[in-house]
């Protein structure tokens, strides 16, 4: 088994990386730091039922990215530079001022709605790693049990994104025994959803039954210790962020 | 200890969620009445105060899991209670040593058999030494030697320790003997609680040791082997004529040689070879972890293997795909739900009719013939085991399928379904001459359904014979009947009846 970081380890890290690329807001660094923390998931990555969610976080991340591009050409306010090419204008009434749909679409107009799809799909990148890192009982395990309800929610949080990964890949081998390669996103997202819930609740039910948040202190049974390897990654992280705020 | 029985889906899990208080806390709805677990309702607090009282190990315990490492789930609730960390040191190694887990302490419980992970979820309630232990079907995922050592377990607990147990069990042979009390739910809701006995005597949900008291016209029922050998010695002495065997063509349909197939360094299959007939019932049987799932895999064509062949009719199964998949094999998994997405009974059935080219209804139809009177509109979810079985089973059989292969299919019926499905499984086999192909514990199932057994040991073949020479020559794996009847070869009821009568 591989020496696991502290579980908090990699959301600090991941959470301070976060606001360095929201801050700088540039769209290389960010794609840059897509990269290194799709390496970092690569090395670590460990065959758990978890480990799915960062490619998964990868392709919603397009997606949006996909959405964020066609929807900025189409919508908004126009930028003057050079023309790419024109759609044709969708007049709207005189009480909708300043939203334009349509007409010329400029580089700087295309170009900036590229970057902001960048920074958006890297934020979901860098929760998927977290996600994809750390396993969500680990987490719950280090969340103190006065914030009961706020600890069962996290887990409901952030075992969705894992559940659903593998309740895809689950639905994807039906299908594929059922003979039906075929079918799209439409006919699974549906009960893809709803047996992420289900199962998500099935964990809070089963933490209940066991006592959890009853004893407002919580006694370790092994702790997980706060490693070097843990000072490591957070103070790198700290150190990235900081050069990026203060660019 | 107190044996909780009914039909599939009559709500006996709902009964054992209703003692810790999990049924309404958690799943709402409206509670009359009133529960009280050592002078505490269970209306006034959470579940989670109860947990120092009540230990709940859930029918799917995968399910129930909070934490990944075994000995980390065994210690999450003394942990949650704030115990301090020398009675819990203490106390996860006697449950360890308890249910001989100590080799699986840092394993990862994902990676467990289905009976570790069951002997997992019962240490986890048993730390907190609980008054009371409610098990909702502990023994239906386990093979029967690990059933066994669970359930002398509970004897030991209930004996020594006087812990309340509740049990829910569909596999009353496994069970019966153990058990003071039985609380029936019948169909309509109605409960009735007393013995063993009695409850027996007027149930029509019997373990075949009691059908073959009735069937003899015994003066007692008795509930363990040993009882009714005593009042049937007379009918062992008797001179019976042999049961001829039946002869039946030979004609491979599924051809196996020298598979092996690794997960990391363990071998799950180990240079496995054989063949299956057409219109042959073959149950794979083993313990837990000895490669049956990993074969059916294999030859369904989810896994390829490492080494080796598998050819379906002729085809390779890991090539199938769309319709001629569905066509060649049809396939109910483990969790036979795996197999359903729509939302509701009536999708499935017009999905695998639209897919199949047969007529609207079709499927359902079908369904309707395995178990009646099935609501259209419910969601798959909230169907009962058995009618979920039934369900996926209509689906896998709607597109006719050359071969047919299962994978534990009788998880959680009781056993008027489970005699439904045999009839089904029997009729597909001998209708259409095609082979049948399940992995199962259930011995009694096997005895009566069955023509042939393998037995893997070890992802390796270790006895490949008829279902009589198998079954009687292991006597952990003999079914109740043979257990009374040994040394006389029959295994079922109806084999011993038939014996009597004179008549083949």
């Amino acid at each position: 088994m591989k020496q696991t970081l502290h579980p908090l380890t990699l959301w600090v890290g991941s959470i301070l990386l976060a606001i360095g690329v929201v801050v700088l807001n540039n769209p290389f660094v960010a794609l840059a730091t897509v990269g290194a923390v799709g390496l970092l998931v690569y090395i670590r990555r460990d065959g758990s039922p978890w480990s799915a969610s960062f490619s998964l976080s990868l392709r919603i991340g397009a997606l949006i990215l996909a959405i964020r591009t066609i929807v900025g050409i189409l919508i908004g306010l126009p930028i003057p530079g050079r023309t790419l090419f024109s759609l044709p204008i969708l007049h709207l009434p005189s009480w909708m001022p300043g939203i334009r749909i349509g007409g010329a679409v400029t580089l700087e107009r295309l170009s900036s709605s590229l970057h902001e799809g960048v920074i958006i799909a890297t934020l979901i990148a860098l929760f998927g790693a977290a996600t994809s890192l750390t396993s969500p009982h680990k987490l719950l395990r280090v969340t103190p049990s006065f914030i009961y309800e706020i600890g069962i929610t996290l887990v409901i949080a952030t075992s969705i994104f894992p559940q659903l990964a593998m309740s895809a890949k689950r639905i994807r081998t039906a299908q594929k025994l059922r003979g039906m390669e075929g079918a799209g996103l439409r006919t699974i997202a549906l009960p893809l959803l709803e047996e992420s819930l289900a199962r998500s609740l099935q964990l809070a039910a089963a933490m209940d039954a066991r006592g959890y948040g009853i004893s407002k202190k919580r006694s370790r049974y092994r702790p997980q210790r706060w490693l070097m390897r843990d000072n490591f990654v957070v103070l790198t992280s700290l150190l990235l962020a900081l050069v990026m705020v203060t660019r | 200890m107190v044996l909780v029985m009914g039909e599939t889906g009559s709500g006996k899990s709902s009964l054992l969620r209703l003692i810790n208080g999990l049924v309404p806390h958690h799943t709402g709805g409206i509670l009359a009445g009133d529960i009280s677990v050592d002078g505490i309702s269970t209306r006034s607090v959470k579940p989670g105060s109860l947990a120092h009282l009540v230990g709940i190990v859930g029918q799917n315990p995968i399910n129930g899991f909070v934490t990944d490492i075994v000995e980390e789930e065994l210690a999450f609730t003394m942990e949650a209670l704030n115990f301090p960390a020398d009675v819990m040191r203490k106390r996860v190694e006697e449950v360890l040593d308890l249910l001989g887990l100590s080799a699986l302490r840092n394993r990862s419980i994902a990676s467990l058999s289905g009976g570790e992970q069951q002997r997992v979820a019962i240490g986890a309630a048993l730390v907190m030494h609980p008054k009371v232990l409610v098990l909702d079907e502990p023994t239906s995922a386990l093979d029967p030697i690990a059933a066994e050592e669970v359930l002398s377990i509970l004897h030991r607990l209930v004996h020594d320790l006087s812990v309340t147990v509740i049990v829910a069990e569909h596999r009353l042979e496994r069970v019966i003997q153990f058990v003071d009390r039985i609380i029936f739910i019948e169909g309509n809701g109605e409960t009735s609680i007393g013995p063993a006995e009695e409850i027996l005597k007027m149930s029509d949900l019997v373990p075949p040791i009691v059908k073959l008291a009735r069937a003899l016209n015994l003066h007692e029922i008795g509930t363990s082997v040993r009882e009714v050998r005593r009042q049937t010695e007379s009918i062992r002495e008797g001179n019976y004529p042999d049961i001829p065997a039946i002869s039946r063509s030979y004609e491979t349909a599924i051809d196996i040689s020298n598979v092996s197939y690794r997960y990391g360094e363990k071998i799950a299959l180990n240079t496995v070879s054989t063949s299956i007939q057409q219109g042959e019932i073959v149950a794979i049987m083993g313990r837990n972890g000895a490669g049956k799932s990993t074969l059916l895999h294999s030859i369904v064509g989810l896994d390829s293997p490492h080494a080796g062949s598998i050819s379906v009719n002729g085809m390779d199964p890991t090539k199938l795909k769309g319709e001629e998949r569905r066509n060649a094999i049809g396939y109910v998994p483990q969790e036979p739900s795996d197999l359903l997405f729509a939302s509701s009974v009536e999708e499935e059935c017009a999905i695998a009719d639209r897919s199949n080219n047969l007529t609207t209804g079709s499927t359902a139809a079908l369904l309707n013939r395995l178990v009646p009177h099935i609501s259209l509109h419910a969601h798959p979810n909230d169907l009962s085991e058995g009618q979920r079985l039934a369900l996926v089973l209509s689906i896998v059989l709607s597109s006719n399928p050359d071969v047919l292969v299962l994978d534990e299919p009788t998880r959680g019926l009781d056993y008027r379904a489970k005699n439904l499905f045999s009839i089904a499984l029997k009729e597909y086999a001998s209708q259409f001459n095609r082979p049948v192909l399940l992995a199962t514990h259930d011995v009694e199932l096997v005895a009566e359904l069955a023509d042939r057994v393998l037995f893997l040991a070890e992802g390796e073949i270790v006895a490949d014979g008829s279902t009589l020479d198998v079954l009687l020559s292991s006597p952990a794996f003999a079914p109740q009947v043979a257990k009374v009847m040994s040394p006389k070869p029959w295994l079922t009821v109806s084999d011993v009846v038939s014996a009597i009568e004179g008549k083949p």
